[in-house]
Parts: C-alpha cells; sequence; structure tokens
C-alpha cells in the first residue's frame, strides 16, 4: 500500500499536467462549439432549404463517423488540401466539429419545441426575426437546451481522450505514457479514470439539477 | 384602411381564400364569422401577413401587401393581434409583455415603455397584475394582458382571432368589455367570433365566409334576423341553438 503511494506521488504532477492539457483542448473546444453549435442550430431552423439540409447532412456525417476517423482526417487528410495543423490545434479543432454537431441538434431541437404561436405574437408585435428570436424564443428554448447541452459536454471531455492518438499529450497519451514505464498498469487506469470522473461528476451533477428544474417548471406551467 | 381585391389563397390544393372582396374603414369594426375552416382566420391573418397570399390585392393603411418588398415589421407594428391561444411570453411578466415591442420596435425609453405599459394594463383593468407571470393569471387575465400588448403600440387596427373561443364561459365577458369599449373609442377592428351579443353591440359589419368564400356581408341586426343566403341562416340557426 505503502508502494502505492509513493508511486502515485512520483507520478501525478505528470497526470496532473495531463489534466491541464485535457481541461484545455475540452475548454477551448467547449467555447468554439458553444458558439458554433448555436449558430448553426439557429440556422437549422431558418427558412432557407438550402441551409438546412446542408447543415442536416454536416450533422450526421459527423453524428454518423467515429470520432478517431475524424481525428485522422484533421490531422493527416486536411495537410493535403494545404491545411497543415500542429497537434493541439488539429485536436480543438476535430472536437469542435463534432462538438457542433451535437450542439447543433440540441439548440435546433430547442427551438423547434417552442411553440409557434410565440414566433407568430413576436412578429405581429414588428420584431424583426433576429428580435424575435433573441427576445422570445431563446429565453424560452434555453430550458430545453441546457440539460443536454452540459451533457454534451461531458460526452466531449470524455471523447478528448481519443485526441491522444495524434500526440497531444492529455491525461489518457500521460497514461499510455506511464504505463509501459511502470509494473502498475491497473492502477495508472484508474487514476486516469478518476480525474476523468473528477472534472465530469461536477457537469453531471449540473446536468441533472437543471432537468430537475426544467420539470419542476414545467409542472408549475 | 383595408381593401382586399380579389385575393385567393391556396393551401396546397385546397382553395382556403376565393376571391375576396372587402373595405373596411377607419374606425369600423367588421365581425367575421363562419364554420370551422371556412377561411375567416386565414383572412384576417393576412392582414398583417402572418399569412401570405397567391393572387390579388391587399391595401393596408395605403401599403400594398401583395408588393413583397413591403416593410413587415413597420406594417405589423401598427398592427396589433390577438391570438385565441393568446400567447403571451411565458417568461415575462405581464408588464415586460406589453413593453417588449414598444421597447425594442418603437424604440422608446424605458421608463417611458413602463409608464405606457402601466397605463395600458390599467386600461384593460389590470393594473394590480404587472407583476405576474402569465402562469398566475387566469385565461380572461391573459387574454386580457395581450389586448394591451397590442394597445401598447398605438395600433391604427385590431386584430381579433377568436379571443374568445379559448376561454371559460365566466371570463367571456371580462374580454368582450375591453373591446366593447375600444370599439367605442373609434378603433379600427377586425374581429373573427361567434359571439352575436358583441357583434350586435358594437359590429358595424358582419361578414359570413363559408369555404373560403365571402359570401354575405351586411348590417348586425340584418344580418342575424334575415339573413340572405341559405348557408349563413343555416349557420345562424346552429349558433343560436348552441
Amino acid at each position: 500500500m505503502a508502494f502505492y503511494a509513493s508511486r502515485i506521488i512520483q507520478i501525478l504532477p505528470y497526470f496532473l499536467k495531463g489534466l491541464l492539457m485535457t481541461i484545455e483542448v475540452s475548454g477551448i473546444s467547449l467555447i468554439l462549439s458553444t458558439v458554433l453549435g448555436f449558430v448553426l442550430g439557429i440556422l437549422r431552423t431558418a427558412d432557407s432549404k438550402l441551409i438546412t439540409r446542408s447543415i442536416g447532412v454536416y450533422v450526421d456525417v459527423m453524428r454518423g463517423t467515429p470520432f478517431v476517423v475524424q481525428v485522422f482526417i484533421v490531422f493527416f487528410i486536411l495537410p493535403s488540401w494545404g491545411l497543415q495543423l500542429e497537434p493541439l490545434p488539429a485536436a480543438i479543432l476535430a472536437l469542435t466539429a463534432m462538438t457542433a454537431a451535437f450542439i447543433c441538434e440540441v439548440v435546433s431541437g430547442g427551438i423547434k419545441a417552442v411553440p409557434k404561436g410565440q414566433w407568430e405574437a413576436a412578429a405581429a408585435s414588428g420584431l424583426t426575426r433576429m428580435q424575435q428570436l433573441r427576445l422570445v424564443i431563446l429565453p424560452q428554448s434555453m430550458q430545453t437546451i441546457l440539460p443536454p447541452l452540459v451533457g454534451q459536454y461531458v460526452l466531449m471531455i470524455k471523447d478528448s481522450s481519443v485526441v491522444s492518438v495524434i500526440g497531444v499529450t492529455e491525461l489518457t497519451r500521460v497514461g499510455w505514457q506511464t504505463v509501459v514505464r511502470i509494473p502498475e498498469g491497473l492502477m495508472v487506469f484508474t487514476l486516469v479514470g478518476i480525474l476523468y470522473f473528477v472534472i465530469c461528476y461536477p457537469l453531471i451533477r449540473l446536468s441533472n439539477y437543471l432537468e430537475h428544474r426544467l420539470s419542476l417548471q414545467t409542472v408549475k406551467l | 384602411m383595408i381593401v382586399f381585391k380579389n385575393v385567393h389563397k391556396w393551401f396546397g390544393k385546397l382553395h382556403v381564400l376565393n376571391d375576396i372582396n372587402l373595405h373596411v374603414r377607419s374606425g369600423e369594426v367588421v365581425v367575421i364569422c363562419g364554420p370551422s375552416g371556412s377561411g375567416k382566420s386565414t383572412l384576417i391573418r393576412c392582414i398583417n401577413r402572418l399569412e401570405k397570399f397567391q393572387q390579388g390585392e391587399l391595401y393596408v393603411d395605403g401599403q400594398a401587401l401583395h408588393d413583397h418588398s413591403i416593410n413587415l415589421t413597420k406594417l405589423r407594428a401598427d398592427i396589433g393581434f390577438v391570438f385565441q391561444q393568446f400567447h403571451l411570453y411565458p417568461h415575462m411578466t405581464a408588464l415586460q409583455n406589453v413593453t417588449l415591442a414598444p421597447v425594442n420596435v418603437r424604440k422608446i425609453d424605458k421608463k417611458e415603455a413602463v409608464a405606457l405599459g402601466r397605463e395600458k394594463l390599467a386600461r384593460v383593468g389590470l393594473a394590480d397584475k404587472a407583476e405576474a407571470y402569465p402562469a398566475q393569471l387566469s385565461g380572461g387575465q391573459q387574454q386580457r394582458v395581450a389586448i394591451a400588448r397590442g394597445l401598447a403600440m398605438n395600433p391604427k387596427i385590431m386584430l381579433f382571432d377568436e379571443p374568445t373561443s379559448a376561454l371559460d364561459p365566466e371570463m367571456i365577458g371580462e374580454v368582450l368589455d375591453v373591446m366593447v369599449q375600444l370599439a367605442g373609442e373609434g378603433m379600427t377592428m377586425c374581429v373573427v367570433t361567434h359571439e352575436m351579443g358583441f357583434a350586435r353591440q358594437v359590429a358595424h359589419r358582419v361578414i359570413f365566409m363559408d369555404a373560403g368564400q365571402l359570401v354575405e356581408k351586411g348590417a348586425p341586426d340584418e344580418f342575424f334576423d334575415h339573413p340572405k343566403t341559405d348557408r349563413a341562416a343555416q349557420f345562424i340557426s346552429k349558433i343560436l341553438t348552441h
């Protein structure tokens, strides 16, 4: 037991560094994918069939292919089209592109869940389409959007482990690097798992809380 | 104020508006009735372009609605619309519901808007409900807030799409009272309703629609007591025995 403890103290700094990288990759992707996801989700509810279908194709492709393949495409195939990225920006691009597709669905679902009469009432009073969205529709959609949105963040943090394959030294890659050097393989990946759980768990609780609050409000209305 | 000239509209193959000709003068109160699916809601929804139509001409307050380049927000800002299902914004208080468009469309000062909003709420008898959310209000109160919301834009025309059909019977009166008062003040109003008492009391004209056609128009008493067409007579006998 004492042996384990000293081993953990020995390797922990590396894991914390990996954890920080995981947080950095996920955090930046989280912000970018939220912005992109909302823009796409809003456009997905637009009147133009061309726009909604194009986004639909994008979303289907992102949802229907493994993330590891998407990471490879960004890192190994885009360079032949003239876009050569370092591992970190490539990882952020891949994570953002995938998560934005999921967020797009969450956002457009939330917008569509608002009754059509709300759009009509807002339009009838002279608000522009953007004002209708910003002042009337989105504030109501947020209740539906937030719980699954936070859920997407959790999935994204876990999926960020995949970018270890292109050499981003985040938590999972630190795990791989460590496990070949020391004999306590089980302990290494238990530690990796615990550290992921530490950042995901608060988000899971937040998502549950938001869902609970949402169901209360539905009852009130 | 509102002029329909040979207006046609189709939903796919369904001919929902069939050659509508109608002239509503400023200050006039027109009641539109007819069986469900006759196109009466569609008709008034065309006036603020919640619905488009495919053929004919429609002029509202001098603007040509068949011309697709018109400024829709400006048109709608001058027309109040009251829905059957109220459609108040559930995340805002009554006062916020009423002041949203004045602040964001008319760009009036927030303080001024609050004063205006309170005045309009007082006018529909809900001065004490300014801070209440729609979910805390009865149906009749919600519909009166919706009317105040329309009035807050100082509209030239008020459109009502079955404003009392979703209400419990005991709440219909309070909404009709507000509308009667409004009519008395000279507001131009188009009201889709089956409330005959209201029609007889304030309408200048009653219009009867069936299957997308404007079948009959006339003074309320004349229309209800001596309908000219069989279809109108049948309809009136049904709402009377109902």
